[in-house]
């Protein structure tokens, strides 16, 4: 047995090696792996969430939003808070628009989720419901579902433009409209349930900038109804409309659907030969290489033309044709005979610059440069084909684009959807200038060409159903027979109609296509051409449309209206009513009102309030009407009213 | 007088309970703050959301869908480009 001295040792030398140890473990802990630690324990108490960055808005051009980000929300509801559960369980079936049932059902686990995603509207009446947890959640929204669905395309699943089921503008423009997710650590208890704390933000979240597009919402309005309802009566397979502005390049509606009411954006992506569309630019060859004189005339064949390889025939054959006769009755004939003076680079050099075999490079993801093949591709025929507008595959954005040249006195320009973008300060970032791609044809054939479609739909051109009254149009009709599979399918035809909007100072170049009309006429004359007449007619009678009004009164050719002495005005004043009958109706007759002495807008009124039409002669305040004052003509006569300047009153 | 060891015991005991008292204010304060905030997110949430749901009513009872069959119920038409009358404008210098 130890001394007592001996084992007081020992146990002392016990302890200071215990000590030892806890000191060089606590030195351990706290500073070897004093950083794990520290970590593990703000893991358990804290953690990091992202903040969402709210999506920036696509707006048309006028500020109608059409896309937007909005809170919504997912519902959680821990069952054993409720307060009154019969109570509570009738207001969430409510308000979630849910059958009792389910959400009884919910309520039997230890914590119901109700994923959703329930607006802000539907929640609100929860949020003061004991037990209810609501977990925020941006999501996309669209206003008007399908306004311009196949150009806008929608988020994917993940909310991006970028993911799976992302497309269209959305997609495009993801980065510029995603802004920067943020970050911030919050509290959590044992359980990982937040505290009610104020969250500790690391990185705020940017909001995506704002893009405001080209499109006008009401065009876009009046092509995509004008397509649905084309579509339908003439039980098409599907159909196309552009519009755009010849000035800027700025597209104000673009319209695609299929006759099972898909939308993808074909208008851009899908191509067809576009058949007589494509002859004015043979004729621009034709004007620029100075290859045909204006009063220079060649035979129509009595309507059957035999080539070498083929066979080219006119529907209504003329005995000889000028150039501008060929356009103004589409004669193949005569086009194929005038385009045979082109040597294959000059035809095909006027195709390239017009904008085909090329994308336009308008801001749309996957868009198809069409087909032309060079010269050194081609077969015996090819030239003669080109010439009538096959063996060319052309987007109806691109043909939008070379009309648009036409339009813009011979200056291609590059079509943009995009119009602005804005920060989400309202800061500027870009704004859309008209981008020239190059020069096609000088002024003066661009004119000659304008005055070539201007035939077209005069009398015994074949677009003369599309002829307004008081506006003249440029266009040209198209019909050509449809690929399918990539063969000609035996029946089937695409109509086709470009116009060019008024025709002497064009603010609006429409293209519109249907895919194989089969009930009544397939011919573009009775089926594309009505169609763009009643959408031109609509949009005049818009007040919202991108339409310069002011340049608009300055070009209406109504016969009897009297040239303006100063036409630079800038008070336009639509009168889309009144509310008159068919006139082919037995109108009753009504006393004209006197207006002498009125203003003009005010004499437009009372006239139109008596239910007569009215045509205006010079400016200024009435001086007397025709018929006059107290006359009895029949509801719906056209009154013109002959107006003065007011006189100028001296001190 | 010379301060004794109690007072100086006192004195930090107060000192003590002073700052526990300006923790707890402040993350009071600061709770109260994130709890308006909180509430306020959740009205501009609400209202975006009120005015998101107005805006998709007008649109739809402004669209032609909507317009054009009641107006054609009553007997109404779209014009024709005849019956559009752009009333010239005169020069900005002269009054009108």
């Amino acid at each position: 047995m130890a001394k007592p001295l001996v084992r007081l040792r020992v146990v002392e030398i016990g302890v200071g090696v215990a000590l030892l140890a806890l000191v060089l473990r606590a030195a351990q802990v706290q500073l070897v792996e004093g950083r794990r630690h520290a970590a593990a324990a703000r893991a358990q108490r804290t953690e990091e969430v992202v903040l969402d960055a709210r999506r920036g808005t696509l707006f048309d051009r006028h500020g109608t939003a059409i896309a937007l980000t909005q809170e919504t929300y997912h519902v959680g509801i821990a069952p054993n808070e409720l307060r009154d559960p019969a109570r509570d369980v009738a207001t969430i079936a409510r308000q979630l628009r849910l059958p009792q049932s389910d959400v009884q059902r919910g309520l039997r686990k230890r914590y119901a989720w109700f994923a959703g995603p329930f607006t802000a509207l539907e929640v609100q009446p929860l949020r003061t419901v004991r037990g209810v947890h609501l977990e925020p959640l941006l999501r996309r929204f669209y206003p008007s579902r399908e306004f311009a669905r196949a150009v806008i395309g929608r988020v994917g699943e993940d909310g991006r433009g970028g993911g799976s089921g992302g497309g269209g503008l959305e997609r495009l423009l993801d980065s510029l409209l995603a802004g920067t997710p943020g970050s911030a650590v919050v509290l959590k208890d044992r359980e990982g349930r937040e505290y009610v704390s104020p969250a500790r933000v690391i990185a705020a979240p940017v909001s995506g900038n704002d893009v405001i597009l080209t499109l006008d919402a009401e065009l876009q309005e009046i092509a995509q109804r004008a397509l649905d309802d084309a579509i339908d009566n003439m039980q098409a397979d599907g159909g196309d409309v552009v519009m755009l502005d010849p000035a800027t390049g700025e597209i104000l509606a673009v319209a695609s659907r299929r006759a099972d009411g898909s939308m993808r954006p074909s208008a851009f992506t899908e191509t067809f030969e576009p058949g007589s569309l494509a002859k004015i630019f043979a004729a621009a060859a034709l004007v620029a290489f100075e290859r045909v004189r204006p009063t220079e005339r060649v035979s129509g064949e009595g309507g059957r033309y035999r080539l070498p390889d083929r066979v080219v025939t006119d529907e209504h054959p003329l005995p000889s044709l000028t150039l501008a006769d060929a356009i103004r009755v589409s004669s193949n004939i005569a086009l194929v005979k005038f385009s045979a003076r082109l040597d294959p680079d000059e035809q095909y050099g006027v195709l390239r610059a017009f904008g085909f075999g090329a994308p336009t490079g308008v801001e749309f993801p996957a868009e198809s440069p069409g087909r032309l093949r060079p010269p050194r591709e081609w077969s015996r025929p090819s030239s003669a084909s080109l010439a009538i507008g096959y063996e060319l595959a052309v987007t109806p954005i691109q043909l939008a684009a070379a009309y648009g040249a036409i339009a813009n006195n011979g200056v291609l320009l590059q079509p943009t959807l995009i119009r602005e973008i804005r920060a989400p300060s309202g800061a500027v970032r870009y704004q859309h200038r008209p981008e020239p791609v190059r020069r096609v044809v000088t002024p003066d054939v661009a004119a000659q060409l304008r005055d070539l479609l201007r035939g077209v739909v005069e009398a015994g051109g074949t677009a003369e159903r599309a002829a307004l009254a008081n506006f003249q149009l440029a266009a040209k009709t198209g019909t050509a027979r449809r690929v399918v599979s990539g063969r000609y399918a035996a029946g089937q035809y695409t109509a086709s109609f470009a116009a060019l909007f008024p025709a002497g100072q064009p603010q609006l170049v429409v293209v519109m296509k249907i895919d194989n009309p089969q009930k009544g006429s397939y011919f573009a004359a009775q089926t594309a051409a009505p169609v763009t007449r009643s959408m031109l007619e609509q949009a005049l009678a818009a007040r919202t449309v991108a339409l310069d009004r002011a340049r608009l009164s300055n070009v209406a050719t109504t016969a009897d209206r009297a040239p303006l002495e100063e036409p630079d005005g800038v008070v336009p004043y639509v009168v889309p009513w009144p509310y008159v009958r068919d006139s082919g109706q037995a109108q009753p007759e009504r006393t004209v009102p006197n207006v002498t002495g009125r203003p003009l807008r005010e004499a437009a009124r009372t006239l139109h309030a008596r239910g007569f039409n009215v045509v205006v002669k010079g400016w200024g305040v009435i001086h007397h009407t025709w018929p006059a004052a107290g006359e009895r003509v029949a509801a719906g006569t056209t009154v013109t009213m002959f107006a003065e300047p007011p006189p100028v009153s001296r001190p | 007088m010379a301060v004794r060891g109690r007072h100086w015991i006192a004195f930090w005991l107060v000192a003590l309970l002073a700052a526990l008292w300006m923790v707890i204010a402040r993350q009071t304060a600061a709770l109260n703050s994130a709890r308006a905030l909180n509430d306020l997110r959740e009205e501009r949430a609400s209202l975006e959301g009120r005015r998101a749901e107005q805006e998709r009513r007008v649109r739809t009872a402004q669209s032609r869908a909507v317009l054009l069959p009641r107006a054609q119920k009553q007997g109404l038409r779209l014009p024709a480009d005849t019956e559009i009358v752009l009333l010239p404008a005169p020069p900005s210098e002269r009054p009108f």
